[in-house]
């Protein structure tokens, strides 16, 4: 390299050649998969929660066609990054068998999936659809599922392509000492 | 018959020991939950996950034993609060977060829970709403605002009941790409 070339000018010319290189770069990879015995434990943990009675009303409908996530990422106004993941779960309830409140437990059913794919390395989003018929008759529509059967909301999984640092909010004001 | 349904069809992944192993406790021995166990649980609650990021949640921790029976004769199923160390009403706040605030409770919830086994400790979820007279009951023993929703009582102790880790794997309810 000549005395004189640098700065932005001597950059240009080398990254030039590989600038095709670079775009590569910046296109979304196609996802790392999930493998089958991961899912199954994502699944298993979701089905470790706790139920009223204890009757389970919970259905889970996992997602990894390209095609069907990115039709789940365009029916859901909060959805676009379901088109880039690997993996999806539509964690449904079945309000005929419940005890309690199914939105409720499949919430808790939820939060352990979330739980659970942390230790298995993989970074989630929860998407909410109950209590919103509408995005909840979008969701059934992409995935068949009945309309006697209710919609929580979807869970998007997938290898996290940044980490973020674990953090603790303990908000004091938050918090009621024996009374409110 | 449960083991054989384990074994078939679960397979309780190791690196999720900490999630068979919560398990729905209801007998406590007198020993106190520490101040630091309580604001470690406190502090998994509030590291739920909340829509929009509204945390719309609060924390009603209740040591005191007189309130503690006065709270198991208030739910029906609330009377293994009388050997219960702590409970903790989780409750919302409808005017943060209208339509998410018991959905955001029920993840804190389950943080608590799951939070409490990894500690060593016993818990169970006592449900309240939708139900007025569970919440009304808890209201005026735990003097909270009518303006609060009373998502759940949770009962902490630790335990004098053993339960083994264990899976409810059921492949039916899992259905793959679509219903």
């Amino acid at each position: 390299m000549q005395v004189g070339l640098t700065g932005l000018n001597c950059e240009e010319h080398l990254t030039k050649p590989f600038e095709f290189l670079l775009k590569r770069g910046n296109q979304p990879p196609e996802p790392r998969t999930i493998a089958p015995e991961d899912i199954r434990a994502l699944l298993e943990a979701g089905m470790a929660a706790p139920s009223a009675a204890p009757v389970k009303p919970w259905h889970f409908v996992t997602i990894a066609n390209r095609f069907r996530l990115q039709a789940l990422g365009a029916a859901h106004t909060h959805g676009a990054m379901l088109a880039e993941s690997a993996l999806a779960i539509a964690v449904c309830a079945d309000p005929e068998i419940t005890g309690g409140n199914w939105s409720h437990e499949v919430s808790g059913v939820t939060q352990n999936i979330l739980l659970a794919a942390v230790s298995l390395g993989l970074g989630t989003i929860w998407i909410g659809s109950h209590p919103s018929e509408e995005r909840k008759a979008a969701i059934r529509k992409v995935l068949a599922i009945p309309d006697s059967v209710d919609v929580l909301g979807l869970v998007a999984i997938g290898y996290p392509s940044s980490g973020k640092p674990a953090r603790a909010e303990f908000h004091e004001g938050r918090v009621h000492e024996e009374e409110w | 018959m449960r083991a054989a349904f384990t074994k078939k069809n679960g397979s309780m992944d190791k690196r999720l020991d900490f999630m068979f192993k919560r398990r729905s406790v209801r007998q406590y021995n007198d020993q106190p939950v520490s101040p630091d166990d309580i604001k470690a649980i406190l502090e998994a609650a509030m590291a739920a996950p909340s829509a929009s990021n509204l945390k719309p949640w609060h924390f009603v921790v209740v040591t005191s034993r007189g309130l503690l029976e006065e709270l198991a004769d208030a739910h029906p199923y609330g009377k293994m609060l009388t050997q219960a160390g702590i409970a903790i009403a989780v409750c919302g706040d409808p005017k943060i977060s209208e339509r998410y605030w018991d959905q955001d409770g029920a993840a804190a919830t389950e943080n608590i829970l799951v939070a409490a086994s990894a500690l060593g400790l016993g818990a169970v979820w006592l449900g309240c709403h939708p139900r007025k007279e569970r919440k009304s009951a808890v209201r005026k023993i735990l003097e909270i605002p009518d303006n609060i929703e009373v998502l759940s009582l949770i009962s902490v102790g630790h335990p004098a009941e053993r339960k083994p880790a264990r899976t409810q794997y059921d492949e039916t309810r899992v259905h793959r790409e679509r219903w």
